[in-house]
């Protein structure tokens, strides 16, 4: 094969893609009931709906990763069920993942060159040819800014976006999934043009976001997910934003926030208090956290969030500032003594840092409570079932369930028990990591209900979301994070997420 | 897999499945000690399985630590040696006295896990790769021992401990009943204390055992230090045997230590096994070991034998890697998130 880079493939080889009753589930969750839409040849579709709705299996089962349980895939007519990511790709399908694929401690033209490496002389992965290919690539998806020698993980989160995207293009679909792509894109411009370039050609693209201007500006037609259905494909240009919502929530507006809730619970007395609080991505920040008080985070992606919420659970340091839980200084260097000190903190990474996969569900609640449940040195199993089974309760995980392995549960149950064991930690101020992450509509509810309750209790929680609607819903207040540092703050009726858009972006004040 | 009503509490712990593994490993024992009948008419009773109980014993008890290592996803190789100071201090300053043995053998317990304790500071503050830390501490109390007994291991035998082997109530040597109250003490350590619960957790997921509040670095401290201790039993028990102690008396446990706790079900990554398991496991591979030994093959090649039935049983658990690899791969989407490496343990 010739070194050459052709972005555009001969235009005989646009396909249609069409996807009938597809099913999909993980032992007992549901992530597809039923996604029947087309992709016509060479159009660009949206894909929209909420976290959880099914858009990423959808992704997965299109890139040949997961299997769908029933229904069909045609692609340009020909049954399309790829075994694997590599038969997807021969098939003409690639994609460019959300949750980025590459491998960080490898070079940017390695990354763009495998699985076959340019071989030099003696048959050996030759240096310059892959990066000489891998350069003409970037100059060819007007990237020209990233250096093929660089090491991924050096990159920022925009560039590597780019790289993937770069990479999903270099396979020459004949159909792209783009998932999320402009998540972490400083300049989305970048992508329309590749997306409009490739869509001239012929080439159909799946794009998927839930950014409605994106999508408006992109694509003509989009097919709206919710709980693992298609609700229906419409024709952009004739439906409202509102009507689009609509479909996507499956019901007409999000409720406004809770009258009674308000006014803001500033005159309760304080629980957590930072004073310009530094470290690594957190540039000063100082907030008050009262007691009874729901104090949402909103920041678009890698403005400090992840770096505040992982200090305040002890889990990075805090290289400078104060922490003081209700009036007293508090420091702590381990998520150990940070619940201690009072603060529990569910991580965003719910299977690599959350749940104990090997271990049952009970044994995962009552991990931090072990030492309260000794007599005579060993654990008193009635106290435990107990203990686990009050927990379990609150948070309305059903009780069969307590006995069985964790990694039988779905994911929305396997949240629940992780929020099951940082209330019976007995923590008084929680640390949510987008805690309703990948979990269906109805564990979505259950969780807003515990954070009221807590709150009702006297709990403070400081809670980030990548949905918006959500920090809206549940927060009294919410801030706003841009590069490190808190830029606004909007409560009560000025609580939108409008606001918190034009917050977050840093076009606030 | 639905485990029987009487293993509740293991399978509250996560661990059904391991008893039947524990089972069929005494099971595979008992068949191989009938079998042996076949190779010998002297064979296959209880005289030789009383004889194979008590050579087992020292793997028992060593593979106790390791197992707990084990669990927490490291490794110990150091055991051989500090088998042999244990058996070596023992033999130089305790000797025949009995009042000696009050306070020796609980001092000599300090000065192994000590031993073991500073693996574990290697392993956990230092962060040095366990192989690396606990095979330079083997070579370092080799040479230790070495120092000490100027080459020459000079002592008397202690009757005390002699008795153990020797003396019998009905019928059944002393250590027999050591080994099992060892074996009942070790599983309750495993299952129903704190200490246990919280090492399977951390084996499991140590990322995850960090977030939630466990102190993952002195668990790890402490697997090391009992590893160090049981090995330091283990050699003060072969002293007690042979009477005597030499320099190379742990030696032939190294390899044992770790296949009797692999081929009892632990995974070697760490997160999963029973010591009732591992005792399965000493059992089946002391058997082995006697059988070959009657074969009348010259014991260079004995311990050939030997060496290659340990790889065997790895081999044919290789299985569960497999899994463990294919869970990897079936994994759908980097689970990486953009920009953020996954969070080590001692960040």
């Amino acid at each position: 094969m010739s070194a050459a880079v052709t972005l555009t493939p001969p235009p005989e080889a646009a396909l249609s893609l069409d996807i009938d009753a597809v099913t999909k589930s993980y032992g007992p969750t549901i992530a597809l009931r039923g996604v029947s839409f087309d992709l016509r040849r060479g159009e660009v579709h949206a894909l929209l709906g909420e976290n959880g709705a099914g858009k990423s299996t959808l992704v997965k089962i299109l890139s040949g990763i997961v299997k769908p349980d029933n229904g069909s895939v045609r692609l340009g007519g020909q049954r399309f069920a790829p075994h694997s990511l590599m038969a997807a790709r021969a098939a003409g399908v690639s994609t460019a993942f959300q949750e980025l694929s590459l491998l960080p401690n490898l070079t940017v033209a390695t990354n763009l060159t495998l699985p076959k490496q340019r071989k030099g002389l003696l048959g050996l992965a030759s240096r310059r040819l892959n990066e000489a290919y891998a350069a003409q690539l970037l100059a060819e998806c007007d990237a020209a800014d990233i250096s093929p020698g660089a090491l991924v993980s050096d990159l920022s989160l925009a560039e590597k976006q780019r790289v993937e995207i770069v990479r999903a293009v270099s396979h020459r679909p004949r159909l792209l999934i783009l998932d999320e792509p402009t998540a972490a894109l400083a300049e989305p411009e970048w992508l329309f043009r590749i997306v409009e370039r490739l869509a001239a050609s012929g080439t159909g693209v799946l794009y998927i976001s839930h950014r409605l201007a994106e999508v408006r500006r992109l694509c003509r037609r989009g097919t709206v997910l919710r709980n693992g259905e298609s609700i229906g494909t419409v024709d952009l240009a004739n439906a409202r934003d509102g009507d689009i919502f609509r479909m996507m929530v499956g019901r007409g507006a999000e409720e406004p926030a809770d009258a009674t809730a308000t006014p803001v619970r500033r005159d309760a007395p304080l629980a957590v208090t930072l004073r310009d609080l530094r470290g690594p991505g957190v540039d000063g920040i100082s907030l008050n956290l009262h007691r009874g008080e729901i104090v949402g985070v909103a920041a678009l992606e890698g403005q400090g969030q992840r770096e505040l919420f992982r200090m305040l659970g002890g889990a990075a340091p805090i290289l400078s500032g104060d922490v003081a839980v209700e009036g007293k200084p508090v420091q702590f260097a381990s998520p150990l003594q940070a619940l201690r000190a009072g603060i529990g903190f569910v991580p965003e990474e719910r299977k690599i840092e959350g749940i104990f996969l090997g271990l049952t569900t009970a044994s995962n609640i009552s991990l931090p409570i072990l030492g309260r449940l000794l007599r005579f040195g060993l654990i008193d199993r009635t106290r435990e079932r107990a203990e686990v089974g009050r927990a379990a309760a609150l948070v309305d995980l059903a009780a069969r369930y307590v006995g069985m392995r964790i990694s039988a549960l779905s994911g929305g149950n396997q949240q629940k028990a992780l929020i099951a064991r940082v209330l019976l930690s007995g923590a008084r101020n929680l640390v949510l990591f987008d805690p309703t992450r990948g979990v269906d509509v109805g564990t979505k509810e259950v969780i807003y209900g515990v954070i009221r309750d807590f709150t009702a209790k006297g709990g403070s929680v400081l809670l980030y979301s990548t949905e918006l609607s959500e920090l809206v819903h549940l927060s009294d207040r919410c801030l706003a994070l841009y590069r490190g540092r808190i830029v606004g703050e909007a409560a009560g009726a000025a609580l939108t997420e409008e606001r918190l858009v034009s917050l977050a972006t840093g076009h606030g004040e | 897999m639905s485990p029987p009503a009487d293993t509740r509490g293991l399978r509250r712990a996560g661990l059904g499945s391991d008893v039947w593994n524990a089972i069929a490993l005494f099971g595979l024992t008992a068949l191989l000690i009938i079998a042996s009948r076949w190779i010998s008419s002297g064979f296959g009773g209880w005289e030789q399985t009383k004889a194979i109980l008590v050579l087992s014993s020292f793997v028992v008890v060593v593979a106790f630590g390791q197992q707990l290592v084990i669990l927490t996803g490291g490794l110990d190789l150091s055991i051989a040696s500090v088998m042999t100071i244990g058996g070596v201090l023992t033999f130089n300053f305790v000797g025949a006295s009995p009042t000696a043995l009050i306070w020796g053998v609980p001092l000599i317990l300090l000065v192994t896990a000590a031993i073991g304790g500073l693996n574990g500071i290697g392993v956990v503050w230092l962060r040095v790769p366990p192989f690396i830390m606990t095979l330079a501490m083997g070579i370092i109390v080799y040479g230790a021992t070495l120092g000490i007994t100027g080459g020459t291991p000079r002592g008397q035998a202690s009757p005390a401990l002699s008795a153990l082997f020797t003396a019998s109530v009905l019928d059944v040597p002393l250590v027999i009943y050591f080994m099992l109250a060892i074996t009942i003490c070790g599983s309750v350590v495993q299952l129903g204390t704190g200490f246990g619960r919280r090492l399977y957790a951390v084996g499991t997921n140590p990322a995850a055992a960090y977030i939630a509040g466990l102190p993952v670095r002195w668990l790890t401290f402490l697997t090391y230090a009992i590893s160090g201790a049981s090995a330091g039993l283990a050699g003060i028990l072969m002293f007690g045997y042979a009477g005597g102690a030499t320099l190379t008396m742990g030696q032939a446990y190294q390899l044992p230590s770790i296949a009797a706790v692999v081929v009892g079900g632990t995974s070697i990554l760490g997160g999963s096994g029973l010591y009732i398991g591992a005792v399965g496991g000493a059992l089946l591979l002391t058997t082995f070991s006697t059988v070959i030994s009657s074969l009348g093959i010259a014991e260079g090649w004995r311990t050939v034998i030997y060496g290659l039935v340990i790889l065997l049983a790895l081999l044919v658990l290789r299985e569960e890697l497999y899994l463990w690899a294919g869970q990897l791969v079936a994994r759908p989407v980097p689970l990486r998130q953009p920009g953020e490496p996954a969070a080590k343990p001692d960040a």
